[in-house]
C-alpha cells in the first residue's frame, strides 16, 4: 500500500458515451437482453424447460445442450432462460408495491412531520430490528411457501426503506420556496404533496428501487433455494441451484449457470442504480 | 525575480521560483506561479490577496502540503536545506518541529474526536524526547501559555467544548508545541469576531517574541497586515505583484492592484473621500489573461500590458513591483 | 457517557414493545391461521380448534396480548410441536452456534474491509482501486447460498481443506467447521463496509485536520490510524450495526447450506415442520439480538465520536 494521500477533489474523469454514465449504459444493455429473454423465452430457449429427457441425464455442456442437462435430463440453458421470466417477475412484483406505497406514505409522513413523523420513526426502528430475511421467512411460515406469499412477505418489510427515503427528502423540499408559494396560492395539501413535493422527492427512492430489485432477486432466489419461494419444478435460479447442489462435483453446470445468471442480473441492476444516481447527481 | 533586496541579517526562509501546478482535465492550472520572497529571523511577513490569488496554496507549498494532483517545484531554502527536494522522512522533522502551520478554521483543523491534550502530545512525542509525564506537563504549560484558563482540566476536553477564540488558541498551542522557528499562519483570524481577532493577533506577536520565531501570515485583511506585519507581499492570480515594508507600501503603493486594495479600506486620519474599488473579478486560474494578469481590471494599462508580463523588479531599497507603469500608479496616490 | 448509556437503555423499552406487537400481529393479522398452516391438508376442525386453544387464539385480542406478554416475561416461549421441548431451551441451545458464526463473519469482514478500503482510497481511481471495487461489487451480487455452495465444493469437497458441513464437538473444531460458512457470510458484509469506508476515508483524508496532522510532522501510519481511520469508522460503525440483521438473515441460509445446527437451521426446519412456536420464538430472539447490537453500536459510536454522547 502506498501512502500517497488521495485527492479530496478528484478531477471529474467520467467516461461518457453521449451524455450517459457508462454504468447506466452497460447495466441497461444487460437488462434489455434480460427483458427479451423474460418476454420471449419460447422463441429463444431451445427446449421445453420442464421436459424430462431420460436419454440425456446430467450431460455436460455440448452442442445439443450448451449449458448441459440436469438430473431429469432437462436442458439447463432453457431452464435458465425461462427462469428470467420468474426472477424478473420477482424483482418487479416484490418491489413495485413497496415502492409505490412506501413513497406515498413517506410523502405524507414527511409533509405532516411532528407526531406522525415520531410514530413513523418508531415503526421504522421496530421493522429494521427484524432481520429482513428472518421476518420474511417467518411470514412465509404463517402464510405457507409460494411466490405470492413471498411477495406479501417482502412487501410488509420493504416499504419502510422507501418511506424513509422519501420522507427525508420531502422534509427538505417542503422548506423550499415553491412549497410556500403553493400554500400561498391556496392549493390543497394533497395537490402540494402529490403534484409538487413528491415528484421532486422521488429521485432517491427510484435509485434505491434499482438496488432493491437486485436485493429482491437475491432474496427471491434464496427463498427458492430454501424451498419457501418458487416451488419445483418451476424454472427459477434458486430452485435450479438447490436441484444442482448435490451434484456440484459431478455436474457443476446444473448450478453454475443459474448462479452466473443471478450475479449478472444483480450486477446489472446495481450498475443501473449507480448510473442513475450519477446521472441525477450531475444534473443537479 | 529576487523579491526582496538583501538586508543585513541572512534570511531564515528563502523562497525562489515556487510554482504549484494542478493537473486538471482541461490542462495544467498554475495556482502558484514563480513566487519568491524571504523571511528574516523574527520577522512577520504578510501574504495578501483575494481568495483564489494563490496565497494559501503558496503557504501549503512551502511545507509540501498540497493535495495529490498538485505538483510543487522551485526551491524553499530553510536552514541550509531545500524543502522541495527533501525526503519525506526529513521533511517530517521540519514539519511541526521547525516550521509549524495553523489554519483558518480551528473547528475543521482540529480532530473532532481526540482530546486536545492528545493532539498536543502527539506533536511533542514526534519531535521531542520527552517522557509521558513530561509531555503532559508541557501540554499543560502550552495551553497556559496561549491563555486558556484551567489548562490542566481542559487537556481532556474535545475541540467542540471550546469557544471559537479558545479553539484558535488551542490550535496555536498544538502547532507551537515543539517550539518551531517559523509559523505559517493561514488566515488565522478570519473566522473570528473582531475583538477576539485582535487578541489572537496579539498572542501570535507575543509568542513570536517569546519563541523568537518568524511568521508568515496569509490574510485578505489589510487591517491585520497593518497591525502585525513588518513586510508584506501582495499576490494576484498566483504571482507576487508587489513587496516591501508595510509602512512603505501603505504610504505609496506602486501596483494598481495594491492601490485598489488600499483604496477600498477607509483610512483613519484622512479626510472622508470616496473609496476606490477594483472593477471586475479576479480571473479563474485556468483562464489567466496574457500579458499582465491584472490588465483587464486596470485603469493604468497600456498596450504593452496586454502582451508582456511585467517582471517583479526592485525599484527602491527593499521595494519591488511587477508593473510597467508603477511610477504613474504611485504618482496617482490613493485619491480617486 | 454513562448518562448516554442509561438513556440509550431506556430507549430499548419502546423498541422491545414494538417487537412484541409486531410478532403478536404476525400471527393475527395475516390471512390464514397457524393451525391450518401447521396441519396443512391433514387439518380437521377438532385439531385446528385444539391448536388454536393451545396458542390462545380463541380468546379476545386484548386478553391474548396480555397472556402473550406475560408468558414471554416469564421466559415461557411455548413448546416446540415437533421436538417436544420448551422453545426457550431450544433457542439457548442453538443460538450460541449462530452467534459464533456471526461473530466470526463480522471479524473476517472487518479484517478484509478495513485494509482494502485504505488501499482503495489511497489509490483512488487507479487500477488497484478499480480491481478491489470490482471484486466487491461482484460480492454484492452473489447470493449467500450460492457462494456457500461454491466454497463448500471447492475448498471442502475438492481440496479437502475444510469440512463440508457440521459443527464438530470441541471449540477448535467448532471454529474450524465455521471457517467456510463465516467466509461465505463475510463477503457481502465486507463489500458493504468497503464501499462505505472507502468513501469515508476519501472524505476524511481531504479534511483539514489531516492536513494539520501532516503539518505537525506525524508519521503516516499514525495519521492513518489515529486521525483517518478513527474518523472514517464513525459512519461505518453505524452501518456495521445495521448490517448485523442482514448477517443474521444470511446466517439462516448459510447454516442450511453447511448443515450447521444453529438457530437459523432450527428456524428453517421449524418452517418445514410447521412448528409455529419455534418460528415465533426464534423471530423474537433474533429481533432482540439485533436491537441489542444496535445498542452496542451506538455505544461504540459514542466512544469513537465524543460529540454524540453529550
Amino acid at each position: 500500500m502506498t501512502l500517497v494521500l488521495p485527492a479530496p477533489m478528484a478531477r471529474a474523469r467520467r467516461l461518457r458515451l453521449g451524455r450517459l454514465p457508462v454504468s447506466l449504459i452497460a447495466g441497461g444493455a444487460i437488462l434489455l437482453v434480460s427483458l427479451l429473454l423474460a418476454l420471449f423465452p419460447g422463441r429463444i430457449a431451445p427446449y421445453d424447460p420442464l421436459a424430462f429427457d431420460y436419454a440425456a441425464l446430467m450431460k455436460g455442456p455440448s452442442w445439443a445442450h450448451w449449458f448441459g442437462s440436469d438430473n431429469f435430463g432437462r436442458d439447463v440453458l432453457s431452464r435458465t432462460i425461462y427462469a428470467y421470466r420468474l426472477d424478473l417477475e420477482i424483482a418487479v412484483f416484490a418491489t413495485i408495491t413497496p415502492f409505490v406505497a412506501g413513497s406515498l406514505i413517506g410523502a405524507l409522513v414527511g409533509y405532516a412531520g411532528g407526531v406522525v413523523e415520531a410514530v413513523f420513526g418508531r415503526v421504522v426502528d421496530a421493522v429494521i430490528t427484524f432481520p429482513q430475511l428472518v421476518l420474511v421467512v417467518a411470514i412465509v411460515a404463517v402464510l405457507g411457501p409460494g411466490l405470492n406469499n413471498m411477495f406479501i412477505a417482502i412487501g410488509i418489510v420493504d416499504w419502510v426503506y422507501f418511506a424513509r427515503l422519501v420522507a427525508a427528502e420531502v422534509k427538505v423540499q417542503k422548506r423550499l420556496d415553491y412549497a410556500d408559494a403553493g400554500r400561498a396560492m391556496g392549493y390543497t395539501p394533497a395537490r402540494i404533496i402529490f403534484r409538487h413535493l413528491l415528484p421532486n422527492s422521488i429521485t432517491p427512492a427510484i435509485v434505491y428501487w434499482m438496488t432493491d430489485m437486485a436485493l429482491a432477486i437475491l432474496l427471491g432466489s434464496s427463498l427458492g433455494y430454501l424451498g419457501l419461494g418458487a416451488q419445483p419444478p418451476a424454472a427459477e435460479w434458486g430452485v435450479q441451484i438447490a436441484d444442482g447442489k448435490n451434484f456440484m462435483t459431478t455436474a457443476w453446470w446444473m448450478s453454475v449457470f443459474p448462479g452466473i445468471a443471478i450475479v449478472v442480473t444483480g450486477l446489472a441492476f446495481s450498475l443501473v442504480g449507480d448510473g442513475l444516481a450519477e446521472l441525477l447527481r450531475t444534473r443537479k | 525575480m529576487n523579491a526582496v533586496a538583501d538586508m543585513t541579517p541572512a534570511p531564515a526562509l528563502e523562497v525562489r521560483g515556487l510554482t504549484t501546478v494542478f493537473e486538471s482535465a482541461a490542462g495544467p492550472v498554475k495556482a502558484v506561479d514563480d513566487v519568491g520572497f524571504d523571511v528574516l529571523p523574527g520577522e512577520v511577513v504578510g501574504l495578501v490577496g483575494e481568495s483564489g490569488s494563490g496565497k494559501s496554496v503558496t503557504l501549503r507549498s512551502i511545507m509540501r502540503l498540497v493535495h495529490a494532483p498538485g505538483k510543487v517545484s522551485g526551491s524553499v531554502r530553510w536552514q541550509g536545506r531545500d524543502l522541495i527536494g527533501l525526503s519525506e522522512a526529513d521533511l517530517r522533522e521540519v514539519r511541526g518541529g521547525e516550521i509549524a502551520m495553523i489554519f483558518q478554521e480551528p473547528m475543521t483543523a482540529l480532530n473532532p474526536v481526540l482530546p486536545v491534550g492528545l493532539q498536543i502530545e502527539e506533536n511533542l512525542a514526534t519531535h521531542l524526547a520527552l517522557g509521558r509525564r513530561e509531555r503532559a506537563k508541557r501540554a499543560e504549560e502550552l495551553l497556559d501559555m496561549v491563555g486558556i484558563p484551567e489548562a490542566r482540566r481542559r487537556l481532556h476536553d474535545y475541540p467542540h467544548q471550546f469557544s471559537g477564540g479558545m479553539r484558535q488558541r488551542v490550535m496555536i498551542a498544538i502547532a507551537l508545541a515543539s517550539s518551531p522557528k517559523l509559523l505559517l499562519a493561514d488566515e488565522p483570524t478570519t473566522a473570528l469576531d473582531v475583538t477576539i481577532q485582535d487578541q489572537i493577533l496579539k498572542l501570535i506577536l507575543r509568542l513570536r517574541d517569546e519563541l523568537s520565531m518568524s511568521v508568515v501570515l496569509v490574510t485578505h485583511d489589510l487591517g491585520v497586515v497593518a497591525a502585525t506585519c513588518d513586510r508584506m507581499a501582495v499576490m494576484y492570480a498566483g504571482r507576487i505583484v508587489e513587496t516591501g515594508r508595510v509602512a512603505d507600501i501603505f504610504a505609496e503603493p506602486h501596483h494598481p492592484y495594491t492601490r485598489g486594495l488600499l483604496g477600498s479600506v477607509p483610512q483613519a486620519g484622512t479626510e472622508r473621500s470616496q473609496l476606490l474599488s477594483i472593477e471586475g473579478t479576479p480571473p479563474a486560474l485556468s483562464a489567466i489573461p496574457p500579458g499582465c494578469a491584472f490588465h483587464p481590471r486596470c485603469s493604468f494599462h497600456v498596450g504593452r500590458c496586454l502582451v508582456d508580463r511585467p517582471p517583479l523588479d526592485g525599484f527602491a531599497p527593499g521595494r519591488s513591483v511587477a508593473c510597467f507603469e508603477h511610477r504613474r500608479v504611485a504618482a496617482a496616490g490613493l485619491a480617486r | 457517557m454513562l448518562s448516554f448509556i442509561v438513556r440509550r437503555l431506556l430507549q430499548l423499552i419502546p423498541t422491545f414493545a414494538f417487537i412484541l406487537v409486531v410478532i403478536f400481529l404476525l400471527v393475527r393479522l395475516l390471512p390464514g391461521d397457524p393451525a391450518s398452516a401447521m396441519l396443512g391438508d391433514r387439518a380437521i376442525d377438532a385439531d385446528v380448534n385444539r391448536i388454536n386453544h393451545d396458542l390462545g387464539l380463541d380468546q379476545s385480542w386484548a386478553a391474548q396480548f396480555v397472556a402473550f406478554v406475560k408468558a414471554i416475561a416469564t421466559g415461557n416461549l411455548g413448546e416446540s410441536i415437533e421436538l417436544r421441548q420448551p422453545v426457550l431451551s431450544l433457542i439457548l441451545q442453538r443460538l450460541p452456534v449462530t452467534l459464533l458464526l456471526t461473530a466470526m463473519a463480522a471479524i473476517i469482514s472487518l479484517v478484509l474491509a478495513v485494509p482494502l478500503a485504505f488501499a482503495s482510497a489511497y489509490n483512488r481511481d487507479k487500477p488497484a482501486d478499480n480491481l478491489i471495487r470490482g471484486i466487491f461489487q461482484f460480492g454484492l451480487s452473489v447470493p449467500v447460498f450460492y457462494l456457500g455452495i461454491v466454497l463448500l465444493t471447492f475448498f471442502g469437497a475438492k481440496l479437502g481443506w475444510f469440512p463440508v458441513g457440521g459443527y464438530g464437538d470441541t471449540w477448535p473444531e467448532h471454529i474450524y467447521h465455521l471457517v467456510l460458512p463465516a467466509l461465505t457470510l463475510a463477503l457481502t458484509l465486507a463489500a458493504i463496509l468497503l464501499r462505505n469506508l472507502r468513501a469515508a476515508i476519501i472524505g476524511v483524508v481531504g479534511a483539514e485536520y489531516v492536513d494539520f496532522a501532516r503539518a505537525k510532522g506525524l508519521r503516516p501510519r499514525l495519521i492513518m490510524l489515529r486521525h483517518v481511520l478513527r474518523n472514517a469508522l464513525i459512519s461505518t460503525v453505524t452501518l456495521f450495526g445495521l448490517s448485523i440483521g442482514t448477517l443474521l438473515g444470511g446466517a439462516v441460509v448459510t447454516e442450511t447450506v453447511f448443515a450447521i445446527p444453529g438457530a437459523g437451521r432450527l428456524m428453517i426446519d421449524s418452517i418445514y415442520g410447521r412448528d409455529y412456536p419455534v418460528v415465533q420464538g426464534m423471530t423474537l430472539a433474533l429481533a432482540v439480538l439485533v436491537s441489542l447490537t444496535f445498542l452496542v453500536t451506538d455505544i461504540v459510536q459514542a466512544w469513537l465520536d465524543p460529540r454524540v454522547a453529550r
